[in-house]
């Protein structure tokens, strides 16, 4: 029961999301349109509880153990709360506020704000530190060694010098070629693989449907 | 220069140096930081998730009398809470199940179309492909690009005989073309430390002119 | 004395090859920062991917809409947004009806904060009512929900269906440009501006099932593996990350100087060209000098 049941609902819910591409009978559309715009609609937004449950469940354990860094749990914990707090009662539209106020004189802690002013500059900021980390990597390890290794550098330095506009006024041609080398040999090899990616997904959703991959119904019974 | 006067923006700075000092070495800033953003990205996936999507899905509808068998939907949904209670966790497996199961049924026919038959169709060299000889013959070279490549990547035959060399330029495209990956890897990740230094230089210290 | 000269360039290289990573930092900061606040004189030029959605949208059907779909989160935002302004002012320059979705929570707030700004530069030129850019009428942002599914097929059927409301909590039903978008019959081009795979997704089901155009603005890093829907037609053109978005915004801008819109904005994407060209001589250098070193190591060890 508790293994079965879900892979029974997985295979009649994958033939069914198979049939909507292949039988335009409006029993089958306007079935699945209800399907689609309704059922999954609350059922999906309801998944965030698995997101933010783990979230809570990770940082109260750390708390409560008072594992290395616990304090900094604390900081997770009330911003969101706070954040939720804000977003839930203050409204979307700083023009039609809701429950709680959330402008004091001329300072605005709305929703948006909180957006632009903490999670816009702390997402990008952690990428940036990619830039650092990837020019640190091209000093210590990219290393020419042998022909194709070689051919992979050039390649790049192509790209690199191509994709600048200063480029142009030094090689004319240079912007045009790396262009080529996008559009012609680089389309060949993506496209190979490309091919193998496509496989592996339909390979990997006939065997989902099927129950033979059963690795998402997770340990236990 | 021309400091901002908006206080979100000299939060943003700050924010911005926070995580920064992370190139020095890792330090309590950093940490803090860190930690508000997972926090505050959460709360704003739950307000949105409760405005735009339950209120006009389900607690509008359904409180005003409409689609009543949505509170169906509803007590489904609710088994995801099931996760945290270990003696009917299982019951997770249904939403998911559902999910999982109408997901890849969609997917199998449509990905095939988008991403074989398509690319299929685009690969083939035809006469007409050589109305202009040039185009005809890049299409030729993407031709002989994708069948080396698709060689290189077959390991159920031994590379020997005339498989050898067909995968060997198998391999020269593939180099060129993880490359131009590469290349355009650079470009993107120093992009995003520009946009960083953009803001810094230009919306906070107004350096930028 | 030769001796001492070749031990001398054996230390220099080994301890080059040794050098501490913040000293690598400390060089990408500057050559990032230097041509930020001095730029040297640069002009984009188009490329070919570039051309083509620009080219598409400035002469797709006045009764066919622009839908940007706000796919990308703040990570990518630096690479990505200035695509969403650039496209944003080139359908309000030439009069396009345009609807912005997100496919990612994160992409409410980043459609929010570009359509404030590029509608605040219009209303501040705008000396009558028709002239400004309007909610509702001009543009819908439609908002994001959940699963995928819903929106990218829903949307081919009614788009009221799966947006009651928009973003800003009215009813869809009840904005005037409802009655001229309902489904994707109606839309000339949808571009996804996306820091993931969700470019193909949008191809795989909007397209596949109903037809519709769909064009590319992505980050530099899935931009090569894209040229195979270049080529095959799927993608209506490309913006490849920052030099994408530079390209599509010089584009915009000899356009709105063609119609008389010569006001100021600042094009993020021109503004970092000078940055991305320093930042790429350097790490080709870095490269280079990391393999004279190398290779300087082993001869000798050999």
């Amino acid at each position: 029961m508790k293994r079965k049941l879900p892979l029974i609902i997985v295979l009649v819910t994958g033939i069914f999301g198979v049939l909507t591409y292949i039988i335009p009978h409006p029993i089958i559309q306007d079935t699945d349109a209800v399907f689609r715009n309704d059922i999954l609609r609350v059922i999906g937004a309801f998944s965030i509880v698995l997101g933010i449950g783990s979230i809570l469940r990770h940082h109260f354990i750390k708390i409560k153990r008072k594992a290395e860094h616990w304090g900094y749990s604390w900081i997770t914990v009330v911003a969101l709360f706070v954040s939720a707090i804000i977003g839930l009662f203050g409204g979307i539209d700083p023009t039609r506020p809701g429950l709680l106020p959330t402008q004091v004189g001329g300072f605005s802690f709305h929703i948006q704000s909180l957006f632009t002013g903490l999670i816009v500059p702390l997402g990008s900021t952690m990428f940036a530190l990619l830039a650092f980390f990837m020019a640190s990597a091209a000093y210590r390890a990219f290393r020419a060694r042998n022909l194709e290794a070689t051919l992979l550098l050039v390649s790049a330095f192509i790209l690199m010098l191509g994709a600048v506009p200063l480029t142009r006024m030094i090689v004319r041609e240079l912007p045009s070629f790396a262009e080529w080398i996008l559009a012609v040999p680089n389309t060949a090899a993506k496209r190979g693989i490309g091919f193998g990616i496509s496989l592996g997904i339909l390979a990997t959703s006939l065997k989902i449907i099927l129950g033979i991959e059963r690795g998402w119904l997770g340990g236990g019974e | 220069m021309n400091l901002a006067t908006d206080p979100w923006v000299w939060v943003a700075a700050i924010m911005t140096l926070a995580v920064f000092s992370f190139l020095y070495k890792e330090n309590p800033f950093y940490r803090a930081a860190e930690h508000l953003f997972v926090g505050v990205s959460n709360g704003y996936f739950i307000t949105f998730t409760w405005h735009r999507v339950l209120v006009p899905s389900l607690i509008d509808p359904v409180g005003h009398g409409q689609k009543l068998w949505l509170i169906l939907a509803a007590i489904v949904g609710a088994l995801y809470f099931t996760r945290f209670i270990p003696k009917i966790s299982w019951l997770v497996r249904i939403p998911i199940a559902i999910f999982l199961g109408y997901g890849s049924g969609m997917s199998l026919l449509r990905s095939v179309e988008a991403g074989i038959i398509a690319q299929v169709k685009a690969t083939i060299v035809t006469r007409a492909t050589f109305a202009n000889w040039q185009a005809g013959l890049w299409a030729l070279i993407i031709l002989v690009g994708v069948v080396c490549t698709i060689t290189y990547f077959f390991f159920s035959a031994e590379r020997k005989g005339v498989l050898k060399p067909i995968s060997y330029v198998g391999i020269i495209f593939v180099m060129v073309g993880f490359g131009a990956s590469f290349g355009y890897t650079v470009m993107a990740r120093i992009s995003l430390f520009i946009g960083r230094l953009q803001f810094l230089l230009g919306d906070w210290l107004g350096l930028i002119r | 004395m030769a001796a001492s000269g070749s031990a001398g360039r054996k230390g220099f290289w080994e301890r080059l090859q040794r050098i501490d990573r913040r000293w690598i930092y400390l060089v990408i900061w500057l050559v990032v920062m230097v041509p930020l606040i001095k730029p040297f004189p640069i002009k984009p030029v188009a490329s070919p991917p570039v051309q083509q959605m620009f080219s598409y949208i400035d002469s797709m059907p006045e009764d066919k809409a622009l839908i940007i779909s706000v796919d990308y989160s703040p990570d990518t935002q630096a690479e990505l947004h200035p695509m969403t302004l650039a496209l944003l002012r080139h359908a309000f320059a030439t009069d396009r009806r345009v609807g912005l979705v997100a496919t990612t929570v994160y992409g409410l707030g980043l459609g929010e904060d570009a359509l404030r700004e590029v509608k605040r530069e219009f209303d501040s030129v705008a000396t009558r009512h028709e002239d400004s850019v309007i909610s509702g009428e001009d543009f819908i942002f439609w908002g994001w929900t959940t699963p995928l599914l819903t929106m990218m097929l829903g949307m081919g059927e009614r788009i009221t269906n799966v947006f009651p409301v928009d973003y800003y909590g009215a009813r869809t039903e009840s904005l005037p440009m409802t009655r001229h978008v309902k489904n994707y019959n109606d839309v000339g081009i949808l571009v996804s501006v996306a820091g993931s795979s969700m470019p193909i997704s949008w191809v795989a089901y909007a397209q596949t099932q109903f037809g519709l155009r769909i064009g590319c603005g992505t980050t530099a890093v899935s931009a090569a593996d894209y040229y195979t829907y270049l080529n095959s037609g799927q993608f209506t053109g490309m913006l490849a990350g920052m030099r994408g978005a530079a390209e599509y915004e010089q584009l915009t801008r000899e356009k709105m100087d063609r119609l008389g819109m010569t006001w100021r904005v600042r094009n993020r994407g021109t503004e970092a060209m000078s940055s991305q060209t320093a930042a790429h001589i350097a790490i080709i250098l870095f490269i280079v000098v990391g393999n004279i070193g190398y290779f300087a190591t082993r001869r000798r060890k050999s």
